[in-house]
């Protein structure tokens, strides 16, 4: 009896997305629990959370963008362009909660601008978000002149959004759950969900099916945007500073967090829990490397190595799923 | 055209002036990897332009200098005013080496015109027999600025372990800062490594907190620019380690400068690139008009700002001399 259950567990279990990252999950948790002594404090998790969130949140935007068959490499400029935005409206003295709108509105305007630019001209996602990256990198970086922007002052929205609390934990955790909570109910529990499957996974199908398929993509690029923005709302909340490189390179981090996290990039495949435990991984994997008293220059080449590792490991569970 | 117009000029003055000292009139350019529009290579514009007005209101000399630098940085914009500027066949041209095997035609071309040639901010990097025969370079010296800060660190205190964070892995003035700064404290006793911090300020925090965790005896923290200056001074007020922990920062920023006000920093340190637009003016003159050449280089850096002078540098800050 109990057999039996197990075995149906497990069968259930592998066919998700997210097996392969919640087994190199344990794998690696386990591995620094044993090699860095105060790897298991709360203090050390709580800021493995922190880290994972904020890179979570975007690459909760970027896996459901990827689920439906596109891609973004300009997240990472647009965290830097909100962050910037609701630094300046802040310093501006203009009042924070218009300034969070603002940031957000702007995204939003962003990510409207790759969608149309996709589904209109039908060149590859990748490229123009690489051009939009480019854009806004060095919007930001003309507006200040190279300069970071300093706020000095507080509020309840900025403690709302990355407050401190219970020592080590952080406000942003929750909105990290909430994100992927909602996202999750989105993607398995609503119409939408099915048509952003659909989308990426066969277009042709889906628009024979009557989805409207640009549509899908547009709104996907408009939540992949915002949720970036978000991050850098909830980045400066904490920081009170934004500087003009802000967010470069973190396109790439959190990519490699959603393919990490079973999604593929071919489209129509792919979960926010494992995007969820990607974000976790990288977060882990740099805290835990210090923590063992490795060299840090080593750091990226083992990030490297886990997410060669994850993305063969997840094609193969996935046909061996699919069998 | 200008020069012509400037030539007839000086000639009417001279016939006008008649009996009185033969006064000269000199032009000099300023061809930099960086534009007007950035805040840092204002400051070097400034002091260009302060220069030519005090040499021109304490001689009978008339000295025209001219800032050129592309608003983004753009090597080959760089070559082009560079060329534009030997063109113009000026008394001297003060010029950064950002990439030398691309400014080393044009250069070399104006020594080879009898142009003046002087290398400001980067030097030729290159061994001494390749290097472009400038006169000499005015700038900071990176190496000698990881020096210093350590030796102003362990002239306070003798910390037990410090770590130089580095958010611009590879970048090879960072990384001789660092060296710097590692060398001194390894000789004097004290275990001193680089930490890989990055540029998010958030992934930087718990690299730190997880050093820290590992290292609970770190009590110096260098750090390489104001990218790291700020996720540094954040690590310390939130952990609570203002005090503990011995903090040098590099470049004056807004955060640090409040640091230092705040006794969370010791100091951070300036390479004076008003220097940089100021002295290469003054010498040029000098050079011009009485062959003078200094004996070094003029290492306008490293300057330290600490609680001393902050008050100061505040003010000069907002008047655009730092």
């Amino acid at each position: 009896m109990s057999t039996t259950f197990l075995k149906t567990f497990a069968t259930k279990a592998r066919k998700r997305p997210e097996f392969g990252v919640f087994v190199g999950f344990l794998i690696v948790f386990i591995g620094f629990s044993f090699a860095a002594d105060r790897f298991l404090t709360f203090d050390s998790i709580a800021g493995i959370i922190t880290v994972a969130a904020e890179l979570g949140i975007v690459t909760a935007g970027i896996t459901f963008l990827m689920i439906a068959g596109e891609f973004d490499l300009s997240v990472g400029s647009v965290l830097g362009v909100s962050g910037m935005i609701f630094a300046i409206t802040a310093t501006a003295g203009i009042p924070h909660i218009v300034g969070l709108l603002l940031a957000l509105g702007a995204a939003a305007i962003i990510g409207l601008l790759n969608g149309v630019v996709v589904v209109r001209t039908g060149v590859p996602s990748f490229i123009i978000t690489l051009g939009s990256m480019m854009l806004w990198r060095g919007v930001i970086l003309a507006v200040t002149g190279g300069f970071p922007v300093r706020y000095w002052g507080e509020s309840a929205l900025l403690f709302a959004l990355n407050g401190r609390f219970a020592e080590q934990l952080r406000m942003s955790a929750f909105w990290f759950i909430a994100v992927i909570a909602v996202l999750t109910f989105v993607l398995m529990r609503t119409r939408y969900g099915n048509w952003v499957f659909a989308t990426g996974g066969g277009p042709q199908a889906a628009r024979t099916l009557g989805i409207r398929i640009n549509k899908v993509k547009i709104i996907n690029f408009v939540i992949s945007a915002v949720l970036a923005g978000l991050a850098g709302c909830i980045q400066f909340a904490r920081f009170h500073s934004v500087d003009p490189t802000r967010g470069q390179g973190l396109e790439l981090e959190a990519i490699a967090a959603a393919v990490i996290g079973g999604t593929l990039m071919t489209g129509g495949y792919g979960s926010l829990i494992g995007a969820l435990l990607g974000a976790l991984l990288v977060g882990m994997v740099r805290s835990g490397l210090v923590m063992a008293g490795a060299p840090s220059y080593w750091y990226q080449a083992f990030i490297g190595i886990v997410l060669i590792v994850a993305s063969v490991v997840n094609i193969r569970l996935k046909r061996w799923a699919l069998r | 055209m200008r020069n012509l117009k400037a030539l007839l000029l000086v000639g009417v003055l001279a016939l006008t002036l008649g009996g009185f000292a033969f006064a000269e009139e000199f032009t000099f350019y300023i061809v930099s990897h960086g534009g007007p529009g950035d805040p840092f290579w204002g400051v070097v514009m400034k002091g260009m332009q302060d220069a030519a007005a005090f040499l021109n209101k304490a001689t009978d000399d008339t000295i025209n200098a001219t800032y050129f630098g592309p608003e983004v940085y753009s090597v080959t914009k760089l070559v082009d005013m560079l060329n534009s500027a030997i063109a113009a066949r000026p008394d001297g041209i003060a010029a950064t080496i950002t990439d030398p095997a691309a400014v080393d035609e044009p250069l070399r071309r104006a020594i080879d015109l009898g142009i003046p040639v002087i290398a400001i901010n980067v030097p030729d990097s290159r061994p001494a027999g390749e290097r472009i025969p400038y006169l000499f370079y005015v700038g900071g010296d990176e190496y000698l600025s990881g020096i210093r800060a350590a030796e102003r660190m362990l002239s306070v205190k003798k910390p037990t372990r410090a770590v130089v964070t580095i958010h611009e892995v590879g970048h090879i003035g960072l990384e001789l800062r660092a060296k710097g700064f590692i060398e001194v404290m390894t000789e004097a006793g004290v275990p001193a490594e680089k930490l890989a911090t990055g540029l998010d300020p958030t992934q930087a925090i718990e690299i730190l907190r997880g050093y820290f965790s590992r290292n609970p005896d770190t009590d110096a923290i260098f750090t390489l620019g104001s990218i790291d200056s700020a996720y540094v001074i954040q690590f310390l007020k939130e952990e609570g380690l203002v005090g503990k922990v011995m903090l040098g920062c590099f470049d004056v920023s807004q955060d640090v400068v409040k640091a230092i006000q705040d006794g969370i920093a010791l100091f951070t340190i300036s390479q004076q690139q008003y220097l940089q637009g100021y002295m290469p003016i003054i010498w040029l003159y000098l050079y011009n008009k009485y062959g003078f050449l200094p004996a070094n280089d003029i290492l306008t850096g490293p300057g330290f700002v600490d609680a001393s002078n902050v008050d100061k540098v505040v003010e000069l800050v907002k008047q655009g001399y730092w």
